[in-house]
């Protein structure tokens, strides 16, 4: 699988933002949910990029979200971690002779493994995002239903595009 | 030597994300409430241009409500016109109101958070200031507290920091405007004379006291009133005139503006 062009990142990278900030924003379900799809970008981050870049272009993605939701550095921050994170959650989920190049994905680990994969790395990226958001922590069990719901809304979000994308288009890598 | 070096690629990355979490971790609460919302570029012009995009694509499908809610101003307009030609030359009404108020659009805006805030697609540029208010047909909005050069940020009712001076129409005993997270359609009056002659149903207007608001710009109808036996002051409930999640065409009240009483305010807290 041919590593991912710079044009091609920056330009899922726009779609993404632009999906995050002119539609999802705005979903807030029972008060508490809203869904963070942007982070799939993240979650795609293939085995071959270096950790160096992963972390760069994580903490870029947070920081344009940021200039759009006037919250500086909070996406920044979480995205930033997630982009540490992913390599290891990844390997969490793929049997050991599938190390090598892959794109999180049905097609690459299979789809019970992908679901664990999509929902460990919304959950480690929705409990940052809600921790840091509420310092200094008050209402723990608000603090909670904010992680929960946002975390099930965002992964299932994923998992529905996750399960179908590779269908269509075999070749793709994302 | 060697080993060291090779250490220091290998984990180079580790020092990267110390790098990056640091200053992401700084931005958000090193920074104070004003570079906070000098950061909060919707202001700004890249972002705020997008979210303007989606105001314009929105709008589209907002026309016909958008023109029911001007025709229900221009009958109300009309009506009370036709009680004032008598007592007023029309020139001179007209010649009065022209210049009072910008028109401004809404290009971002939220109510569900426990501090909201409105961009509206004016700015410095066009004379909008610190301080003004922000009211539509149905009523008050909020008070701008960022101009930008093309974008201003408002802060609405809907803001733990959000206070407006009021009173109930037709009487002169005046308190606080104020919000305190969650309902967008409910507010509160706070500091209202005990031996204030006030009942469910009656109207809240602005008082005029602030150079934000002239007097009688309407804000909601009073529910219920408490009595606070701790400060002898009355709570009322206020369900508010204006939808907060529904508003697009805004009014701002660049007459009369008159920032210095504001800021000497602020300097003496």
């Amino acid at each position: 699988m041919e590593p991912v062009s710079f044009l091609r990142r920056f330009g899922l990278m726009v779609g993404l933002v632009l999906l995050q900030v002119l539609i999802l924003n705005r979903i807030s379900l029972f008060g508490y949910a809203t869904p963070m799809f942007y982070i799939w970008f993240i979650v795609r981050f293939e085995s071959s990029m270096t950790r160096n870049a992963m972390l760069i272009w994580g903490f870029f993605i947070g920081i344009v979200i940021d200039m759009f939701t006037g919250t500086p550095g909070l996406n920044a921050a979480c995205s930033t971690i997630l982009a540490l994170l992913q390599p290891k959650i990844v390997t969490l989920f793929l049997s050991k002779d599938r190390r090598d190049i892959v794109v999180p994905s049905r097609d690459t680990m299979g789809g019970g493994p992908l679901a664990g994969y999509l929902f460990l790395t919304t959950l480690v990226h929705h409990t940052f995002y809600f921790i840091f958001r509420s310092i200094p922590l008050g209402d723990w069990t608000v603090l909670m239903a904010k992680i929960v719901f946002s975390t099930l809304l965002t992964f299932l979000i994923m998992l529905a595009v996750g399960m179908s994308a590779d269908r269509s288009d075999k070749r793709r890598s994302l | 030597m060697r080993s060291l070096l090779d250490f220091i690629v290998k984990y180079s990355y580790v020092f990267l994300f110390i790098l990056l979490e640091s200053v992401s971790l700084a931005l958000l609460f090193g920074s104070n409430e004003r570079q906070r919302m000098a950061f909060m570029t919707s202001a700004g012009r890249f972002s705020g241009s997008i979210l303007e995009w989606r105001s314009d694509v929105k709008s589209y499908f907002g026309l016909r409500r958008e023109n029911e809610k001007l025709a229900y101003e221009n009958a109300m307009l009309r009506s009370r016109l036709n009680t004032v030609l008598d007592n007023i030359e029309v020139e001179s009404l007209f010649s009065r109101i022209e210049g009072d108020y910008a028109v401004a659009r809404v290009i971002d805006n939220s109510v569900r958070k426990d501090d909201n805030y409105i961009t509206i697609n004016k700015g410095r540029a066009d004379g909008i200031e610190r301080g003004m208010g922000v009211f539509d047909s149905r009523g008050v909005i909020g008070v701008v507290m960022l101009p930008g050069k093309k974008y201003s940020i408002v802060l609405p009712v809907l803001n733990g920091r959000s206070s407006i001076s009021c009173k109930i129409s037709g009487s002169n005993s005046f308190g606080f405007l104020e919000w305190y997270g969650g309902n967008p359609y409910m507010a509160y009056i706070v500091d209202m004379p005990f031996h204030t002659d006030v009942n469910p149903g009656d109207t809240v207007v602005t008082s005029g006291f602030s150079s934000a608001f002239p007097e009688n710009i309407p804000v909601g109808i009073v529910e219920s009133v408490e009595e606070e036996q701790l400060n002898y002051m009355l709570r009322l409930t206020v369900s508010l005139f204006v939808d907060m999640s529904d508003i697009r065409w805004v009014y701002v009240n660049t007459h009369g503006q008159d920032p210095e009483p504001e800021e000497l305010k602020e300097e003496l807290q």
